[in-house]
């Protein structure tokens, strides 16, 4: 029996209905079409899922659509300002951030729910920050270096603002 | 070399703003309307004969559109890449009387979502018979092993025995001063890409199809499809879209290809075939164990006179691209050293288990583990410094492998040397405070392989470069990026050639009917072979547009003209030019609209067995051992690589990098864990793959710049080589920290303190002696 | 995944309510970090999913210096790990849950569905053993307290019945003179543990032992508190001979089960090692 569920996805409110087995990523994908966060393993531990669910990331394999009932959802479709990149996506393009590119929505998310939460993280606290997030194409180096990057540059951005 | 504008410059990547955005689409994000979903049913035994499949139940489930078996609704065609030698082929799409491992497809069905197909395939009902099985190579040799294949060139299920031999092995043996033979066992790893297998397939009717699908080699999927579904093969279009990596585990024909096929044929609807991650691992490939032996002979001074190589290799139960694993193993042995006496036997054994197949490396990573870790041991026993003695036993440019290959460029000398410069590898070595310690590891790899096993009548690269009327380039190739950075190599390539920015190039690749065919990504062929098909093909559209200039500008003949920076221009006079796209547009009208088109292709002449070019490489290690625990934590990483000439630099980093870092999850944590042929542990939460905490913090990596003549701009490989010296490298740096040598793959921290104990036990046992 | 039914109650008492009319056709959805695993495995069926998630009312930290520290069910990991509260009173707690699992498993998982889940290698029971925490558990008879190292019972069991909930983590305000400590061992860092060890010491003025407290992960079916190795300090000044005692006392308690990635021999070494570094340590941040 399908149930409603009102939230709010990259600042638009959404009601749909939805089966109460249906997962985030499964509403977000399969139901209203964005393609933006990927399955890689469907159980929590490869971070491809990665959203923001009030600014933090959650693997949206892992949460029950209805559960966020009242919740904003972020995915990487709602990172760029139109056309204007997010300094993280500018990073990553210059820093060699992404190889395959199936982690990377995910992997931008993860950086920005640790940049909502520290703006000027460490290289190890980056490091600790994408323990949930495989890579298997870059061994990280590259996405550490654009994280750090990304938040000098927004580190810059308030500063002129 | 600064009179590039593209080639090694800081460039951001094609396809990054799609990537970084999430509109980049892969396969799995492709949905059409009346998209059915397709699932695959897998046997649960390891070797059983298939006595009856009942499907009524499933058939009569509402929702269910198709349900298909081997024996009713293929063909049953043995295929795989090895069109050449047909002794090989012997995987069909679904089972068709027999399984050979816990995961083979045996049925599958098209259904309206995904809750109705995984319904039907449980009343799908299989009688089996089981067969006894065996699961370990050297067992399932043995006489009266239960018997996986019964084809006639198959004797105690070796499948295929490789050997090459030159010099006088035996004799030289006689003559070294010393000859020491170890034994090393390699385990088994997945490829585990992030972007699980899955395909979609539409009918067009009339023997045409369309299949989306990750792959790294869209022409042999085209063309064993073709052969699998007995349609034409120019009638099936395969389109690839973004890949979500491969590493070797997507160059064949798969299942899920064939099956969202025949369903999408039967039910006329599109079908979606797509793996879940247990999947993935329970049907999918991986990289092969070994056990290795090295028979080694030696002088006093360190040279190495004599070396002979036996290995027994876990093949699965299919070939898949076994052989070439088996060959390329041997062959790696050798590298990056001069060995003037060198034996090779492999044989390739079938086992009740996953096929394994071609993985970063292609059978080197296991070759150089046990070369790394022997010259280590032979540096110890003379008391030379390993890097030293690999100093004097590497190749030279130059070099030549009898009858097998020619060295051209080799960088291996000033890739140990700035390795070791780098690290202070002389302070360090032996030097580091007990528990910590530094290794090297050295390697060589090819740059595209010169094997043509899908027997294709086609070049092994071809090219397309289309000028438009504007000045704006179309590039069309059928080489596969599958996120290494081939496709922005391919634009570099162009735009430097002809002289046009980056951003009026346009890349049109991953399509079967507008692309030129060509071998796909693997054995690190697409920039040197890609490179040189659009390098030729740049050469036609230039001589038409200098033909173009000639006329317009005076009386210079063609070849004394350059494209740079937008413009043409005489060589010797650059002040003396014209615009790029006045000359296009002129040489368009002054040929009746005709398109300006060049064409390429590549195809290696003359250039060995193995591969028209090969790259090197020098890696140093640091390590700290926990000798509480055995825990193993890498401090640092240098690598010295030697790719020719650096064309996207950022690239090359990062290939480096990631080439490492599996090549460390290789060595530490990642073990694919059977029991009987049922995979234990077919997760992400349970395979251990590394993660960003775990890197090492610092990492070097320092390019060696040769000039490669095969090569495009003196361009070679960069990016596989670096996965094969990773774990003899750590091996040794554990060695120098702790005194324990690991032969035994992967080095867990157990068997380092079981290790540890031996040892002490030996050292206690020897003082009870004296 | 199977179908269900679902229901979110708005307070702990709807709750009960729709648990003691379902009984075993229920099951309770905290984070879902572990359970949709589990329902996605088909590894069980409920009817209907209760979930407690949303339920602000048993989403809180609060301390006072007399009770100490109550931390509702719902708690996400991730409220523990920042509250200003925990780093003040507690700074071992947010340590180790700043290591538990991944970013986005804090995110969105509770503290309590951590406990519930009773997974033997599980971060969060043995530090709460060892800060001598209480479980509160409500159900339809009301509530009832019980220490957290009698909340286990076996492998992803735990003492509650179908109808009743955990709602409420009870921790005393650390006495003077007490250092904590508690680390694991992993091979891979986000992992979840292999084996782990939390150890508590309180001094007495004259630096003799008054309490200590160990307890281990990944060693036993549930989190092994081991009041054995724990008595070898009472009364006692806290040498390295006397860790090496208590260590080996431990190592008798454990009963490791090997898997596929250690043997058992090793486990109970490698949790060794780990009380013998967790005394140190402890007793180290005594000052
Ligand atoms: C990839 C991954 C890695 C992990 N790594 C670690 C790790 O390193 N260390 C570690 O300790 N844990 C780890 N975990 C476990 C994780 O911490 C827990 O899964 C999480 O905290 C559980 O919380 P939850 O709210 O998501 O529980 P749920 O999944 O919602 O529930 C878990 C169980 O508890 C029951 N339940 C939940 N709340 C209550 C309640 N208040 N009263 C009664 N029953 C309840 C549920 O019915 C269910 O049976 C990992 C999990 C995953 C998926």
């Amino acid at each position: 029996m399908k149930k409603i569920l009102n939230f709010t996805l990259n600042g638009d409110p959404y009601e749909v209905a939805v089966k109460p087995k249906t997962t985030l990523i499964e509403l977000i994908r399969d139901e209203i079409g964005l393609t933006g966060p990927k399955v890689g393993c469907n159980a929590g531990a490869c971070g491809a899922c990665t959203v923001l669910v009030d600014g933090k990331a959650v693997d949206s394999c892992s949460v029950l659509a209805l559960q966020v009932e009242g919740h904003h959802v972020e995915t990487v479709e709602g990172l760029a300002d139109g056309e204007k990149l997010h300094p993280l996506q500018e990073a990553f393009l210059d820093d060699g951030g992404y190889q395959c590119g199936f982690c990377t929505p995910g992997m931008l998310m993860a950086a920005k729910s640790l940049l909502n939460e520290n703006p000027d993280p460490s290289i190890h606290e980056i490091r600790h920050g994408l323990s949930g997030n495989l890579c298997r194409c870059t061994g990280y180096v590259r996405i550490i270096d654009s994280i750090h990057d990304a938040a000098q540059r927004m580190k810059k951005e308030g500063g002129e603002s | 070399m600064s009179e590039f504008s593209v080639i090694g410059k800081p460039i951001r990547r094609i396809d990054g703003v799609e990537k970084v955005t999430g509109a980049a689409q892969y396969t799995t994000d492709i949905k059409l309307p009346g998209m059915l979903v397709g699932k695959m049913l897998r046997s649960p035994h390891p070797h059983a004969k298939i006595l009856n499949i009942d499907t009524h139940a499933a058939e009569k489930l509402p929702g269910v559109k198709a349900v298909i078996t081997g024996p009713r609704d293929t063909l049953g065609v043995k295929y795989s890449n090895w069109r050449r030698y047909p002794h090989l082929m012997d995987e069909t799409a679904l089972a068709m009387d027999r399984v050979r491992y816990i995961g083979e497809p045996v049925a599958a069905v098209a259904a309206i979502d995904n809750d109705v197909a995984e319904e039907a395939l449980s009343l799908i009902e299989v009688e089996y018979e089981i067969l006894p099985a065996v699961f370990d190579p050297l067992e399932a040799m043995k006489d009266g092993a239960p018997k996986i294949h019964e084809g006639p060139t198959v004797r105690n299920n070796v499948s295929e025995a490789r050997h090459f031999e030159f010099g006088n092995v035996d004799e030289a043996f006689k003559t070294c001063d010393y000859v020491r033979e170890d034994t090393f066992y390699l385990h088994s790893v997945v490829h585990a890409f992030i972007e699980p297998y899955n395909s979609v397939a539409r009918y067009e009717g009339d023997g045409h199809l369309t299949l989306w699908t990750t792959t790294q080699t869209p022409y042999y999927i085209q063309t064993l499809l073709a052969m699998a579904l007995g349609l034409k093969e120019g009638n099936i279009r395969i389109i690839k879209p973004h890949v979500g990596g491969g590493f070797g585990g997507k160059m064949e024909l798969f299942s899920d290809q064939v099956v969202a096929s025949i369903l999408s044929m039967k039910t006329g609807k599109p079908v979606k075939v797509e793996l879940t991650r247990e999947e993935c691992f329970e049907g999918g490939r991986r990289r092969h164990p070994m056990y290795y032996t090295l028979k080694t002979g030696y002088m006093k001074d360190g040279r190495i006179i004599a070396k002979e190589a036996k290995l027994y290799t876990d093949g699965g139960a299919y070939n898949a691209m076994g052989p070439t694993s088996l060959y390329l193993s041997g062959f790696f042995q050798m590298f990056p050293y001069n060995i003037p006496n060198y034996r090779y036997d492999g044989f390739h054994v079938y086992t009740n288990k996953i096929p394994a197949t071609a993985m970063r490396g292609f059978g080197g990573p296991q070759a150089e583990f046990t070369c790394d870790s022997q010259i280590d041991m032979i540096a110890e026993h003379l008391g030379m410094d390993p890097a030293e003695i690999r100093l004097k036993n590497r190749m030279e440019p130059g070099h030549v492998i009898p009858g097998l290959a020619k060295v051209e460029s080799c960088g291996i000398k000033e890739c140990i040397e700035r390795a070791m410069e780098s690290t202070g590898w002389k302070e360090k070595k032996g030097k580091l405070p007990k528990g910590r310690g530094i290794g090297m590891g050295c390697y060589g790899f090819m740059s595209g392989g010169v094997f043509n096993w899908i027997n294709s009548p086609y070049a092994y690269s071809g090219a397309m470069v289309r000028v438009n009327v504007d000045g704006t380039v179309n590039v069309y190739i059928g080489s596969a990026e599958i996120g290494q950075g081939s496709d922005t190599v391919a634009a570099q390539i162009v735009a430097e050639k002809l002289g046009v920015p980056m951003s009026d190039i346009n890349v049109i690749r991953g399509d079967t009917h507008t692309c030129p065919p060509d071998l796909g990504a693997w054995g690190s062929r697409q920039t040197l072979m890609v490179g040189n098909a659009l390098i030729m093909a740049c050469d036609q559209v230039l001589e038409k547009l200098y033909k173009t200039a000639a006329a317009l500008m005076g009386p210079n003949v063609v070849y004394d003209y350059a494209a740079k920076d937008g413009r043409i221009f005489i060589k010797e006079r650059p002040e003396r030019g014209l615009d790029f796209v006045e000359v296009v547009k002129a040489a368009i009208r002054a040929d009746e609209g005709n398109q300006i088109i060049g064409r390429g292709y590549y195809t290696p002449h003359d250039k060995g067995m193995v591969s028209p070019a090969y790259s090197f490489g020098a890696q140093v290690a640091e390590v700290e051992v926990d000798e509480e625990t055995g825990k193993v934590t890498l401090l640092q990483v240098t690598t010295a690589h030697d790719c020719g000439q650096v064309i996207n630099e950022l690239g090359v980093e990062g290939q480096l990098e990631g080439a490492f870092v599996m090549g460390q999850g290789y060595t530490l944590s990642e073990n694919l864990v059977t029991d009987q042929g049922k995979i234990l542990n077919p997760s992400f939460v349970d395979y251990k793959l590394m993660r960003a905490p775990d890197v090492p913090e610092n990492f070097t990596s320092l390019m060696v710049e040769t000039y490669e003549p095969e090569g495009p701009f003196g361009a070679k490989e960069a990016g596989e080589g670096l996965t094969n010296p990773n774990a003899g490298c750590i091996a040794n740096a554990i060695y120098d920290a702790i005194g324990v040598r690991i032969t035994d793959m992967p080095i867990t921290p157990e068997k380092i303190l079981k290790a540890l104990d031996e040892k002490k036990k030996k050292r206690q046992k020897d003082k009870r002696n004296e | 995944m199977r179908d269900f039914d679902y229901i979110a109650p708005k307070t702990v008492e709807e709750t009960i309510k729709v648990l003691s009319e379902y009984k075993d056709d229920a099951k309770i959805i905290a984070g879902g970090q572990s359970l949709l695993n589990i329902l996605k495995q088909d590894l069980m069926a409920p009817e209907i999913l209760v979930d407690i998630k949303n339920l602000s009312e048993l989403d809180y930290i609060t301390y006072d210096d007399k009770d100490g520290m109550k931390i509702g069910a719902t708690t996400t990991h991730h409220a523990v790990e920042t509250s200003p509260l925990v780093l003040e009173h507690y700074p071992i707690l947010a340590e180790m849950e700043h290591t538990l699992a991944f970013p986005q498993t804090r995110n969105w998982g509770t503290i309590g569905g951590n406990l519930c889940i009773q997974d033997p290698t599980g971060d969060v029971a043995p530090i709460l053993i060892a800060l001598k925490a209480t479980v509160k558990i409500v159900g339809p008879n009301g509530e009832r307290t019980l220490p957290m190292e009698d909340f286990s019972v076996d492998y992803y069991e735990t003492v509650l019945e179908e109808d009743e909930i955990l709602a409420e983590i009870q921790i005393p305000a650390v006495a003077p003179k007490t250092g904590i400590a508690y680390s694991k061992f992993r091979i891979v860092e986000g992992d979840a543990p292999i084996v782990g060890a939390a150890v508590a010491f309180t001094l007495n003025e004259d630096g003799t032992c008054a309490d200590a407290r160990i307890a281990t992960n990944g060693t036993a079916p549930i989190p092994l508190r081991i009041p054995d190795a724990e008595a070898v300090f009472k009364g006692k000044k806290i040498t390295d001979a006397l860790i090496e005692e208590a260590v080996e006392i431990a190592g008798e308690a454990m009963e490791c089960i090997p898997d596929i990635v250690a043997s058992d021999e090793y486990k109970k070494r490698v949790a060794k090692v780990y009380v013998k570094r967790m005394a140190k340590k402890a007793l180290s941040q005594i000052q």
